[in-house]
């Protein structure tokens, strides 16, 4: 067995069949960012909608380098993908401020008959840039960790002529205010295209599609694409400064025949999900047996914040 | 067999006056160009693009390159020049209108 399968079977927990595994530290590996769809007249413009994907900054290898300590590296080298936003955020209830997101996606599709299981599991880390030191009131002025607002992973799936987005989100902060606690995404009920596309009428997007930017947002942190996991709150090791990184798991398995989440963990705590259901809608045109597994990371302040990822499983049986 | 990678900074946008492209992370790269499509203009537009590099991609200094003049649309080519480090951008300063900008950076190594 090569030290690359050794590695592989020790820091994940593939399913039989690996479809992917990255290592950023040897390239981007299809990794890219979502951008608009470029399909109209008269230049490849971009269809009106209230979702700005054009604001998104590219991801990149990082050597995740910074002021003091100079360059911290990745888990598995020198290079981790970095996912990023911009300094720039709307209060946590708002229609989110363009740019406020970093978003990071990979494009694949099912290729097995009878592959039921689907699963991502990755390595990562985040902090946020260590560009100013906020007034000097409070303990630990210049410790960001409130900046970071949310990150997450999970896919946008259509099979079976249904489209469903499943993920995992874990809420950092509201507005300034620690949450610490994982959500899954799954939209509400009750509402309709029009009120998870912000009131207006007209846009493409359906209820449960691309939560990151859609659906309302309250004040205590709830939201119409996710919901709270059982027993979902978890400290995650955000060390004593933002340079300094500590490299952590997640993992997240679905069942594509009964479109249900399986099992989230994260570090060494693991959720029974059974039971909890996919959000499918109608399938969109053109992308039946899509498999797009895909990260995001948000920020709550006018501070850039930064998802990194060392290396990413994708796999089914 | 080397590495090569574009990515967008912006995107089908009009610009005018200053900014900066946002902080990119070029280690791994042994080259990087900038190419910047200007694809319409309102008035007489002209760009002034400085690359500029970094430590910590929160300070910035010029990389001692002069200064980029563009005027017109079309495509435009700024080859960054020999050891830039890891983080580097452009400062860029549009006087005189207004210029729709597609700005990409592609680096190899």
């Amino acid at each position: 067995m090569s030290i690359d399968e050794i590695l592989l079977r020790s820091r994940f927990s593939p399913l039989k069949r690996v479809l992917s595994y990255d290592i950023f530290n040897t390239g981007l590996n299809g990794w890219m960012t979502l951008m608009p769809n470029f399909t109209e007249y008269p230049d490849f413009d971009v269809p009106k909608t209230l979702v700005c994907k054009d604001q998104w900054p590219p991801v990149m290898l990082s050597s995740a380098t910074y002021r003091y300590p100079g360059t911290h590296g990745a888990m598995s080298g020198t290079y981790s993908l970095k996912l990023s936003t911009r300094p720039v955020a709307a209060p946590y209830t708002e229609i989110p401020a363009e740019g406020c997101l970093g978003h990071a996606i990979k494009r694949m599709s099912f290729y097995r008959p009878g592959s039921r299981y689907l699963q991502i599991e990755c390595w990562f880390s985040y902090t946020a840039e260590q560009d100013i030191v906020d007034g000097g009131d409070r303990p630990q002025p210049g410790l960001h960790e409130t900046s970071i607002r949310d990150f997450g992973m999970g896919f946008d799936v259509q099979e079976g002529g249904k489209r469903y987005h499943v993920g995992m989100r874990y809420l950092n902060s509201v507005d300034g205010k620690l949450m610490q606690k994982w959500q899954f995404e799954q939209s509400s009920e009750e509402i309709t295209d029009r009120e998870w596309a912000f009131g207006l009428d007209g846009d493409w997007c359906k209820k449960g599609v691309d939560p990151w930017w859609f659906g309302r947002r309250f004040p205590n942190g709830d939201h119409d694409g996710f919901k709270d996991l059982p027993d979902g709150h978890q400290k995650l090791i955000y060390n004593e400064t933002d340079c300094k990184l500590n490299w952590q798991y997640m993992r997240l398995k679905l069942d594509t025949q009964l479109r249900e989440y399986v099992e989230f963990q994260c570090q060494d705590k693991i959720w029974d999900m059974r039971g909890i259901k996919a959000d499918a809608i109608d399938g969109y045109n053109r992308i039946d047996n899509l498999i797009n597994p895909l990260f995001w990371v948000g920020t709550d302040t006018d501070r850039r914040v930064f998802l990194y990822i060392d290396s990413v499983v994708v796999s089914q049986e | 067999m080397k590495m090569f990678n574009d990515s967008h900074l912006e995107v089908k946008k009009y610009f005018s006056g200053t900014f900066e492209t946002h902080p990119y992370e070029v280690g791994w790269a042994d080259e990087a160009i900038f190419f910047i499509m200007t694809e319409k203009i309102e008035d007489s537009p002209v760009l002034e693009a400085q690359v500029q590099l970094s430590q910590d991609g929160v300070h910035w200094a010029d990389d001692g390159s002069r200064p980029h003049v563009f005027s017109g649309t079309g495509l435009h080519i700024i080859k960054v020049e020999p050891n830039f480090g890891n983080y580097i951008r452009l400062a860029v300063n549009i006087t005189g209108g207004r210029m729709f900008l597609n700005l990409h950076i592609a680096c190899k190594g």
